[in-house]
């Protein structure tokens, strides 16, 4: 796909990174346009951290290119790190000082910065200014993290798993921050294992499974170009593995999960219809039914065979 | 330049709001020179000693050897019966007894001869300083009462000598101990940082590691200096220990101390993988040090197999540099010497601390 120098904020070509015998990341190739949301998808261990740490400059890479920003972190990693902006999964702040003061602080790092106050505003910390660190909530520290991020006003914001360990009502707070980054030009880079976070949050998804990119694109493409079909699902242990199911109309997979069984179907009355008859036949009452469409977990159950999260 | 001074500010008031960290750092070495000073602070040349004198009878000769015992400085005269105060002197309050018998003006005026018992304890070595002061006093009465001429008189010529106190010694040792436990502990404050993943955050920023590193013993060395002024005002406040050297001098060993501890530890952190190991490694090199630096006690009343290690610690010549020059204690190595040993161990610490400490 040919696209314009000046729109790649994000180029990375065949990376590599191994830890001894676990292949952490192992050859990705995607690049980032300027502007979007760009999400990488996968399950704890996938890589997703490693390939972060890699194009923020504190972790080497064994082998192939990555350009950020025109630079390569590896050989310009302060003028790299000058403009962007970083929120790492595991990272605390110094416990004493406010949040004010943390803000402040790391302006002074970066040759650009916002007006402290303004960045604590925009993540709707201003009730917490001079509260010190060590006092702050879960989801207040992920927003401070995320200021943090935005202290510099870079160009380009890195954000590793921001909703992890969240409660729903902080996640959606999150997530507006995030569109709010995406709305003053930013682009956003962001990790996550949370399949809902994905297809709510970002442009483009890159599906990651054992460090390699198993799909990519938007999450809309993504599950049309998997699934044209619905899914419906049912629980009934007697039917799970049941071979007549793939025989329904309709039906062109079948899953078990345990008591959960999933039918992916292009006709669903149809399917429904065969179903009750077959539930009718065999005495055995069908609870629970349910009609949607297809997601990314969807999409991850069939290109890797497990749950994202297990 | 802004993001040094913000880093040392954002340190500072860590610090500052840390309760316990502020104890260590400034009530503790208070606390042990009022301990120690209190303790240590008997100065042999003000004792004064408890003379039991008894008067077996009102009597005006008997009065006037009162007053003239009473004169000598050091004396502590107290008048009771024969039996209280022979009791006092078996109890061990009272240095000596004097016994005035009855009648001694008419004795002496019969032209008779008066005996005075003194009563003393053999075994105490003060009694043999006292006797012949107490024969001098009386012999001055005599010459009084018979008139006869002095040939030899005394002229007193007073000259200050250098009189060193137990907390003049002390002080200065104390200043150095409190200088060690700064830098060392301090380093542990990079490895907490480390453990927290302060440094990582930080380290996806366009700090430099070398900015940070300088913010942090910039910090040490501030906060060396706030101590060394807690320690002085409380000596002098307390226990009047003045600096007798030049303040120049005694910063500059300060600044020059407090460095050395500060790498020194961060070459001992450097090789430790969590905060917990850290802080042993620590103790385990401190601790000794505390003891064997001739702090508490001169280096010469320590067991001689002790020697060699006692002479390769930096604490026994910062020790020894802030004694010489704070308040003139004789030196056990050249100043000269001192200053060497600790930037010899300044410049190695240093260097193995940056080439083994690991940011991550």
């Amino acid at each position: 796909m040919a696209t314009s120098v000046n729109g790649t904020v994000v180029d990375v070509q065949d990376l590599r990174k191994y830890y001894g015998q676990t292949r952490a990341v192992d050859g990705l190739s995607f690049i980032v346009e300027k502007g979007e949301i760009f999400g990488m998808l996968g399950p704890n261990g996938a890589g997703k951290t490693t390939t972060v740490e890699v194009l923020v400059g504190i972790r080497r890479r064994d082998s192939g290119t990555v350009s950020v920003l025109g630079m390569d972190p590896e050989r310009q990693p302060t003028a790299v790190k000058d403009r962007i902006g970083v929120q790492l999964q595991t990272a605390s702040m110094y416990p004493r000082l406010t949040v004010y003061e943390v803000v402040r602080l790391f302006c002074s790092f970066y040759s650009r910065c916002l007006e402290p106050a303004e960045v604590i505003n925009r993540v709707e910390l201003q009730e917490k200014a001079r509260t010190q660190i060590k006092n702050l909530s879960g989801g207040q520290m992920q927003r401070l993290a995320i200021a943090l991020a935005m202290v510099n006003d870079g160009d380009l914001v890195f954000l590793d798993e921001p909703t992890t360990g969240l409660d729903p009502q902080a996640r959606r707070n999150l997530w507006d921050v995030v569109f709010s980054l995406k709305k003053s030009g930013k682009t956003v880079f962001l990790t996550t294992h949370y399949m809902d976070e994905a297809e709510r949050l970002c442009d483009r998804v890159a599906v990651i499974d054992y460090g390699k990119i198993i799909a990519i694109g938007s999450p809309h493409d993504l599950i049309k170009d998997h699934f044209l079909e619905r899914a419906v699902e049912f629980v009934q242990p007697a039917l799970a593995g049941d071979a007549r199911l793939s025989g329904l109309p309709g039906v062109t997979r079948v899953r078990g999960n345990g008591d959960r069984v999933t039918l992916y179907t292009t006709e669903v009355p149809a399917t429904i219809a065969g179903l009750m008859e077959l539930s009718e036949a065999s005495g055995t009452p069908i609870k629970d039914i349910t009609v949607r469409q297809a997601t990314l977990e969807d999409v991850f159950l069939k290109l890797t065979g497990r749950r994202i999260r297990e | 330049m802004n993001t040094f001074v913000q880093l040392v500010i954002a340190n500072i008031k860590e610090m500052a709001r840390d309760r316990m960290a502020l104890f260590w750092f400034l009530a503790f070495p208070v606390l042990f020179i009022l301990l120690f000073g209190t303790v240590f602070s008997e100065d042999n040349d003000t004792a004064s000693f408890s003379i039991g004198l008894v008067l077996e009878e009102p009597d005006p000769l008997g009065e006037a050897l009162a007053q003239a015992l009473g004169s000598i400085p050091s004396f502590n005269i107290v008048s009771g019966t024969h039996q209280d105060e022979l009791h006092a002197l078996e109890q061990g309050d009272r240095s000596l007894v004097i016994v005035l018998p009855a009648g001694l003006s008419r004795l002496l005026v019969e032209g008779g001869k008066a005996e005075i018992p003194i009563y003393y304890d053999a075994t105490r070595q003060s009694s043999h300083v006292l006797l012949p002061v107490i024969g001098r006093v009386l012999d001055d009465a005599e010459r009084r009462v018979t008139n006869t001429p002095r040939l030899f008189e005394p002229r007193p010529e007073a000259v200050q000598s250098v009189h060193l106190r137990q907390i003049d010694y002390l002080l200065p040792g104390i200043l150095a101990m409190a200088l060690m436990q700064l830098g060392l502990f301090g380093s542990l404050r990079l490895i907490s940082l480390r453990e927290q993943k302060i440094l990582k955050r930080l380290g996806a920023t366009p700090l430099p590691r070398g900015l940070l590193l300088g913010s942090e013993v910039t910090v040490r060395l501030v906060m060396a200096l706030v101590q060394t002024t807690t320690i002085v005002v409380i000596g002098y406040l307390v226990f009047r220990v003045t600096v007798l050297g030049s303040w120049f001098g005694v910063v500059g060993l300060v600044l020059l101390g407090a460095a050395t501890f500060v790498s020194l530890g961060y070459m001992l952190v450097s090789f430790a993988k969590s905060e917990e190991s850290a802080h042993g490694i620590i103790q385990l090199v401190q601790f000794p040090m505390m003891f064997l630096s001739g702090i508490f006690f001169p280096v010469n009343m320590m067991p001689g197999f002790l020697r060699p290690v006692m002479k390769a610690m930096p604490l026994t010549y910062l020790a020894d540099a802030l004694r010489q020059v704070m308040t003139g204690a004789p030196p056990q190595y050249s100043l000269a010497t001192d200053v060497t040993v600790l930037g010899a161990w300044l410049v190695v610490t240093f260097a193995l601390g940056i080439r083994f400490f690991q940011w991550e």
